[in-house]
């Protein structure tokens, strides 16, 4: 649990940093960092219910998105501002960092299976976030289309 | 519109559309201002055309009939502040349609707009180190060590850049001083997992922008330009990742 914890406040902090460096300013930094804490708090909570990691990625990633795409309509901002430090802690940099490593030291088994699991991990982030704005944006359609009528 | 007025109005569009790019924007984006843009004034078809380092816009009308400009695209440069001002002023320039004086005004604003200062950058690259580091499972003297290293790669990163080299070179190089770094740190006993350290740093240089936008572009029908910045992105998270992990083969 305590180890939760800490996790959950080096993601915020973490990703605060990121957003600064993206030079994103005012409210707009507190709600991107915010959703760096919501979508690792969702990974953590789906941790608990699964052991396969590339799933937590996943729902991990539609939250992440659907928080983005709607913090974006409301602050009336392209949607990029609130998902790419929101993402932040879900890369997976361990993994590719050692997956390098066993590669440095001629040891292909670790290799594999690091490589492996960045490459995998990384899809199923992309799997979650290219699904949730597509679906987003066909459900807003319609409702623009239903006020409109 | 003239012939010169659509000259003028089209260089505003080609402007921002630039702008949006450089600052980090998906093509998509890209494209659908420049073409909101020039309807605005009155265009009669407007194509778009642009990849991560190059715009082409042709536009028809009645009295200037086609007029085509291009532009080559430089370096990028992440900036969501501005991203998000030039999205402002687009939605503005479509809705008030004010004299390209007026834009070129708006524009320069925007370009010279606040950037957070030197001090403060560094004392950012500490924090996000820092909080990886931990994040990743390191403990109090491994935050520590990969937070001092990460504010050295700032300065180093800083004097290389002045030089101008390609942004692979740039990364290579700090991330290989980054890797001895992190190694000397634990050799000397100040740090415990050398890894741990390196991973904390490693987040400040992988680029996490470009792969989300590659995805976004991807997935909007950009496939040319998704896969550009995919392999870019790929290529530089490996060159980055080698280059930490450089210096473990040393020790």
């Amino acid at each position: 649990m305590m180890q939760e914890a800490v996790q959950l406040i080096a993601a915020f902090l973490g990703s605060l940093g990121f957003a600064v460096l993206f030079n994103i300013r005012g409210e707009k930094l507190a709600f991107a960092s915010l959703g760096a804490l919501m979508s690792w708090g969702i990974y953590l909570i789906t941790a608990h219910f699964t052991d396969n990691a590339y799933l937590c990625g996943f729902v991990a990633s539609v939250m992440l998105t659907l928080y983005a795409e709607i913090m974006a309509r409301i602050h009336k901002t392209p949607v990029t501002v609130f998902l790419v430090s929101a993402a932040i802690p879900l890369i997976p940099g361990a993994a590719l960092y050692r997956s390098m490593n066993c590669l440095m030291q001629r040891n292909w088994d670790g290799f594999a299976s690091n490589s492996a699991y960045t490459l995998l991990f990384a899809a199923s982030m992309s799997a979650g976030i290219t699904f949730t704005t597509i679906v987003f944006r066909m459900i807003w359609k319609w409702a623009y289309s239903q006020r409109r009528m | 519109m003239k012939r010169e007025e659509a000259e003028q109005y089209l260089y505003c569009a080609m402007s921002i559309g630039e702008q949006l790019l450089i600052s980090g924007a998906e093509v998509g984006r890209v494209e659908d201002t420049i073409r909101r843009i020039c309807m605005a004034y009155g265009a009669e078809r407007v194509d778009v055309f642009s990849i991560t380092s190059s715009i082409v816009t042709t536009m028809y009308g009645g009295e200037f009939e086609t007029y085509t400009q291009t532009r080559r695209v430089g370096a990028m440069a992440n900036d969501l502040h501005k991203l998000d001002e030039l999205n402002r002023l687009s939605r503005r320039i479509c809705a008030e349609r004010p004299e390209p004086v007026e834009i070129k005004s708006e524009l320069d604003k925007i370009c010279g707009g606040p950037r957070y200062s030197f001090g403060v950058q560094l004392l950012i690259y500490a924090l996000v180190s820092g909080s990886f580091s931990v994040f990743f499972g390191g403990d109090w003297k491994d935050m520590a060590a990969s937070a001092v290293i990460g504010v050295l790669l700032k300065f180093l990163e800083a004097f290389i850049k002045r030089s101008s080299v390609n942004p692979m070179i740039t990364a290579l190089l700090c991330s290989s001083a980054g890797g001895l770094l992190a190694n000397l740190v634990v050799l000397s006993g100040l740090g415990n997992h050398a890894d741990l350290i390196s991973i904390g740093n490693i987040m400040l240089f992988i680029p996490g922008l470009a792969f989300t936008n590659s995805l976004r572009d991807m997935f909007s029908g950009d496939t040319i330009t998704g896969l550009i910045r995919f392999m870019e992105s790929v290529l530089l998270a490996v060159v980055i990742a080698l280059g930490f992990t450089f210096a473990n083969f040393l020790f």
